[in-house]
């Protein structure tokens, strides 16, 4: 016979605390030691730097640009890369879907039909330098999280002001949003690589094989 | 050539003692040439990015601290985590062992109608030997991670828990992939096998519509379930499918959702050498048109609560699945995986499985070690793990020396003796005197003894022992002494 399943967790449980030997629910409060760096110690413009660097070193491409110039530098970079279908999140600005490109924007699109893209453009909600990481939480800018998934050329749009230095300050930044916000979220360094077949690093497994990004000069150096 | 000479056996439960099982591996060079380059590559990147993080040290402390307060308030943590996991719309179950976790694992299946799954590498799927399980109930699992592909169809097994397939070279993926996935011309390049893999699990992961996978981390305070990958194959499984089970070991908890902000950065630089994995998804319950919109976690404790339970062994637990102590021990690197018997290998495998099974299989693990301390030295949560080691071989004799089969064991009829011996002097004396004079028969004239009978023969087979001095030390001091008093007055 088995056990019911309400049983078998109080019996897990029970095996816990006793192990524990604390009061069921019941949490010490420990200060815990955080010496690490939680806040950079560069410039604004060596910042940016540094996170263009570490993109292109883990394979990604980027491109800067002024505020006023976005749209014109998405239609060159969408134009550039010799695709024709892009999908969208719903909530892309309006000026970011470039004449001239078959957008599917997405309305619940289905599985196949973002598949059927060949690119995608979303938004972002912070970038890392140090290690070159873009975090998407899946607002309606930056999409559904199939949307950045599936196609293989994913364009990301990031602001210097989303830039930060390191990752601890990412969640400083998160600590100010409504718990419900980072419900979802996707930490992006680099396109799908592997190493699995003699630690080769090979680019583009099963993500999209190639990210590009433009860096909005949203800030003028400090 | 692709298929291993011999098939490695990894449930500890039947596998060979450790120096046996080392065997096959320490005479098949090209093995060892596989895991040392892979090994050298890994190190090599890992050092350069530990060297250039200059508050390393400062980042294992917090790691190990969120860990140890993660265990010393695990029941409540838990109990945290299942609650927010709930409200967010995931279903959480309990299991006690590896068979209660299959079974809940086969009861979705079945409400699903699921004939087939893709699926995440998982250690703990591994642990609980779950592939075997679903074939044999007729589920069709389809491994997604290019190595865990590898390995699938070559038959073969892991022998690594970052990298499962570093014993394989290219041009054996490359005979496994043409002959299991029907390509002719397939070069050996890796950029055209990985192509291969891509276009071979594209329309799985569009039309499967059941997905299990692992957790990295589970976050208390926010009910999130984190998975750290490279591939995407690892999105694709917690994006696409209906359904998404996830089986995760209990002690995988993080009381928040910033502590990851020390995780991440440990993490990818103890085991890939990269300063962060190309992608890591963390995920809440189920949210309403994106991703599984059914989400069943299973909460697996499978002797983990007693390892809990002891002082020293405790730290086990800390352990982030990194693989950076294997990459950087010396018995690991001559032996590669398989050798342990256990899909955990290396320093971590050697304490974690013999306590995973409660002490009743893979005793010889704690003794695979020479305890030179390189593991503790790299571990991203600071786990002591020669201490555990210690603790384990203490364990291990005192089984042993109940065993009525070991009375006649030469090592304890040794140290039963020597037990006697040491314990009056008049006796040690005696046996000195006696040791000397035996050891004086095979003394050459060049004061080394080239060969000894019987036990002693072992030593002197690939090694001469130098003869014994004319003195013993306490004949020398007593000597010494009554000389210099004679002196001193
Ligand atoms: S014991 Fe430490 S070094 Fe080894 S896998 Fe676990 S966390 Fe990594």
């Amino acid at each position: 016979m088995n056990a019911p399943s309400s049983v078998i967790r109080r019996q897990v449980l029970d095996r816990v605390y006793a192990a524990t030997r604390n009061a069921a629910g019941s949490v010490e409060q420990t200060v815990l030691p955080r010496d690490y760096i939680r806040r950079g110690a560069l410039s604004a413009e060596s910042r940016i730097e540094l996170m263009i660097h570490r993109l292109r070193e883990y394979d990604a491409e980027v491109t800067e640009c002024a505020p006023e110039a976005l749209p014109a530098v998405i239609v060159e970079q969408l134009k550039k890369s010799g695709r024709s279908i892009f999908a969208a999140p719903a909530g892309l600005p309006a000026e970011w879907l470039a004449p001239g490109f078959a957008w599917k924007v997405d309305r619940n699109l289905t599985t196949r039909e973002i598949e059927e893209a060949d690119g995608v453009v979303t938004a972002c909600f912070c970038g890392v330098a140090d290690s070159g990481t873009i975090v998407l939480h899946h607002t309606a800018a930056e999409g559904r999280r199939v949307l950045s998934l599936l196609p293989d050329w994913h364009l990301c749009i990031l602001r210097a002001s989303q830039v930060v230095e390191t990752l601890p300050e990412y969640f400083s930044r998160c600590d100010q949003l409504p718990a419900l916000v980072t419900r979802l979220v996707t930490w992006i360094s680099g396109p799908s690589a592997t190493a699995d077949i003699e630690m080769t690093r090979i680019k583009g497994v099963h993500g999209p094989r190639f990210l590009h990004v433009i860096l909005v000069r949203d800030q003028g150096a400090e | 050539m692709s298929q291993p000479a011999y098939h490695p056996v990894l449930d500890p439960a039947v596998a060979p003692p450790f120096p046996d099982a080392a065997l096959p591996v320490l005479r098949n060079p090209q093995l060892r040439k596989n895991v040392a380059h892979a090994i050298d590559v890994i190190q090599t990147k890992r050092g350069r990015l530990v060297e250039e993080k200059a508050d390393w040290q400062a980042l294992r402390t917090a790691a190990a601290a969120i860990r140890t307060q993660a265990l010393e308030n695990l029941g409540a943590y838990l109990e945290e985590f299942e609650a927010r996991c709930t409200a967010a719309g995931g279903v959480v179950h309990w299991a006690a062992d590896a068979e209660g976790a299959r079974r809940i694992i086969l009861e979705l299946l079945r409400e699903e109608n699921a004939s087939e799954v893709i699926k995440i590498k998982t250690m703990t799927a591994a642990e609980i030997q779950l592939n075997p399980h679903l074939e044999a109930a007729g589920v069709k699992v389809f491994e997604t991670d290019l190595a865990e592909i590898i390995l699938q169809l070559g038959g073969d097994e892991p022998s690594h828990i970052v990298v499962p397939a570093l014993h394989v070279n290219r041009s054996q993926v490359r005979e496994i992939f043409a002959r299991r996935m029907g390509i002719e011309n397939l070069s050996d390049d890796p950029q055209a096998l990985t192509a291969a893999a891509r276009s071979y699990l594209r329309q799985k992961f569009l039309s499967v519509p059941t997905a299990i996978g692992g957790a990295n981390f589970l976050i208390a305070e926010t009910g999130s379930v984190a998975v750290v990958e490279s591939e995407g194959n690892g999105r694709m499984c917690l994006t696409l499918p209906r359904t998404l089970i996830t089986l995760a070991g209990i002690e995988k908890v993080l009381p928040r959702y910033q502590d990851l902000e020390v995780m991440l950065q440990v993490l990818a630089r103890s085991a890939t050498g990269e300063r962060m994995n190309p992608y890591t998804s963390l995920w809440t319950g189920v949210t309403p048109g994106d991703g599984p919109q059914r989400f069943h976690i299973v909460l697996l404790d499978n002797g983990r609560s007693q390892i809990l339970a002891r002082q020293t062994e405790r730290q086990t637990l800390r352990c982030i699945r990194c693989a950076a102590c294997m990459n950087a021990c010396p018995v690991y690197r001559q032996t590669g995986g398989h050798a342990y018997g256990s899909i955990y290998p290396g320093p971590i495998g050697a304490i974690l499985t013999p306590q995973l099974m409660q002490m009743h299989h893979a005793q010889s693990l704690p003794y695979a070690s020479s305890l030179c301390g390189a593991c503790y030295e790299v571990c991203p949560v600071k786990i002591n793990i020669p201490e555990v080691l210690i603790e384990l071989r203490s364990q291990v004799t005192d089984q042993e020396r109940k065993q009525l089969r070991r009375i006649f064991d030469p090592m304890y009829l040794g140290l039963r003796v020597a037990n006697l011996l040491f314990s009056r002097a008049w006796l040690f004396h005696a046996a000195q005197r006696l040791g000397r004079m035996a050891l004086g028969w095979f003394t050459g004239k060049d004061g080394w003894i080239h060969s000894l009978p019987g036990a002693g023969e072992k030593w002197t087979q690939t090694r001469d022992l130098r003869g014994m001095p004319k003195q013993t030390f306490h004949a020398w001091w007593a000597a010494r002494r009554n000389a210099g008093g004679k002196e001193a007055r």
